[in-house]
């Protein structure tokens, strides 16, 4: 299968943060790149989900941050003159009072997206994106 | 030794180190620079910041970053995106602009040519002659696997490239269009998916034999391996003819010289180039062709650098014999 390899991008290895608002811990942030060779709109995102711990974080707590801007996940299929330069991270805050803890946690992403420039004869090839990696919260 | 063909590189053949920002664009172009490449080809879409609306600032430094390292810019790749949106394909409008975009980024960059892609249409194709024209730019569409020379639309295109199009509108042979093998990297991921290997032997076996879908049915094969057989069939068994380009070659501006992985200096055991490099020479190709190392899609641990050096020593063997 092509593409499979740009997988290892998605989740970047970077620490987890916790977000702190005037000295209170109001959620926490991770960061993620797109999964490809290059870089796309983000229109292209079909799909995308994330699992802390098992759990599955609440798309509505869950907030997606690019090119200084800041998007909800529900809104993603609509973006498509929002370009993810396929070195830039995208920040996701994630809204959770307290933070997360200290220490090693599990992060799942998913995504599906659509390569825009596949329809050679009608249909779209979409990746189905899925990686899980261990990060540090500090 | 044929001097009408050059060797040249495509950045994405580095890819893997580009995404894991091992290398950065000028990274990029000082290592194709150390491997004693010329011509070089950027994928715009890839390494270029604030694309698709780069700053003149910035493309006029990479302009300086191209004469810093001795580089001659030969292709900028543009995209036509035609799935951006969700609810619909890009319209005339929407194509229009990006590739009329791309033109110029191109020409402020250095770069005497663009490559598009098939979904721009007989109609707009045609209908940038004069932008190519006024910008005395080059425009082409690759023709890249699936596509071959008897899908229909490209004989649209073959008449607007010879006929109102000419000296300025081509096109760009991928050698995807000529692959007829799975390559190493394509099988060491089947046995990782679960194919077992004297099952997948057969399969490849049956692939050379002409892809015998009975056997297949009627033999020992997992599901998975069933999928790679299927997949491995309908990608391999119909490679376009070289024959076909002898009428097409003044409409041919550059090649891009795909690769999945060699092992050595000599041959590719999946794209032809034993044959396709003569007669391409023999039907008067002129120009670049480049290389375009794709094993990245598949695995981050090929050694792009080695790749590449194999892909030069195997086309320069060739060309020395021309």
């Amino acid at each position: 299968m092509d593409f499979v390899a740009y997988n290892e991008i998605l989740i970047c290895r970077k620490p987890i943060r916790n977000y702190v608002v005037a000295g209170v811990t109001v959620g926490y942030e991770f960061q993620i790149k797109y999964p490809s060779y290059r870089g796309c709109y983000l229109s292209c995102i079909e799909d995308l989900f994330f699992e802390m711990d098992g759990e599955r974080l609440d798309a509505v707590n869950t907030f997606f941050g690019l090119n200084d801007k800041q998007f909800t996940l529900e809104e993603l299929p609509e973006l498509f003159r929002e370009y993810w330069y396929v070195n830039k991270p995208a920040t996701i805050r994630v809204m959770l009072p307290g933070g997360i803890a200290k220490g090693e946690h599990t992060l799942r992403v998913y995504m599906k997206h659509r390569v825009p420039y596949t329809g050679y004869f009608g249909s779209y090839l979409t990746l189905e994106s899925d990686r899980t990696e261990t990060l540090v919260a500090e | 030794m044929n001097q009408n063909i050059k060797i040249g590189v495509s950045l994405y053949s580095l890819s893997t180190q580009f995404i894991h920002e091992e290398l950065d664009l000028e990274g990029c172009l000082k290592a194709v620079h150390e491997m004693g490449y010329k011509g070089v080809e950027i994928v715009a879409a890839q390494m270029v910041p604030d694309y698709p609306f780069p700053s003149d600032e910035w493309l006029f430094s990479f302009r300086g970053l191209l004469e810093k390292y001795d580089l001659e810019p030969v292709c900028w790749s543009a995209y036509i995106d035609m799935g951006t949106r969700t609810d619909r394909d890009l319209t005339e409008a929407e194509i229009i602009q990006c590739t009329v975009n791309d033109l110029i980024y191109a020409k402020k960059a250095g770069f005497p040519m663009v490559r598009t892609q098939h979904a721009i249409s007989p109609a707009i194709f045609r209908k940038m002659i004069p932008f190519c024209k006024e910008l005395d730019m080059k425009l082409t569409i690759e023709m890249h696997w699936p596509h071959h020379p008897d899908v229909p639309v490209w004989k649209e295109y073959f008449e607007i490239m010879k006929g109102e199009g000419k000296g300025y509108l081509g096109f760009v042979p991928d050698f995807s269009i000529f692959q007829y093998m799975p390559h190493a990297l394509y099988l060491r991921q089947a046995e990782e998916f679960g194919c077992r290997k004297e099952a997948l032997d057969r399969i490849v076996e049956l692939h050379a034999q002409g892809g015998d879908l009975v056997a297949l049915e009627s033999g020992d094969f997992t599901p998975i391996e069933k999928h790679y057989a299927e997949e491995m069939f309908g990608k391999f068994n119909h490679p376009a003819r070289i024959e076909q380009f002898r009428d097409l070659i003044d409409c041919i501006f550059y090649i891009h010289g795909k690769f999945y992985y060699l092992d050595n200096d000599e041959h590719d055991p999946c794209i032809p180039y034993e044959e396709l490099i003569p007669k391409f020479a023999e039907y008067g190709y002129k120009g670049y062709i480049a290389s375009e190392f794709e094993g990245h899609h598949f695995y981050s641990d090929v050694d792009c650098t080695e790749q590449l050096a194999h892909y030069v020593a195997l086309n320069k063997g060739i060309l020395e014999k021309l």
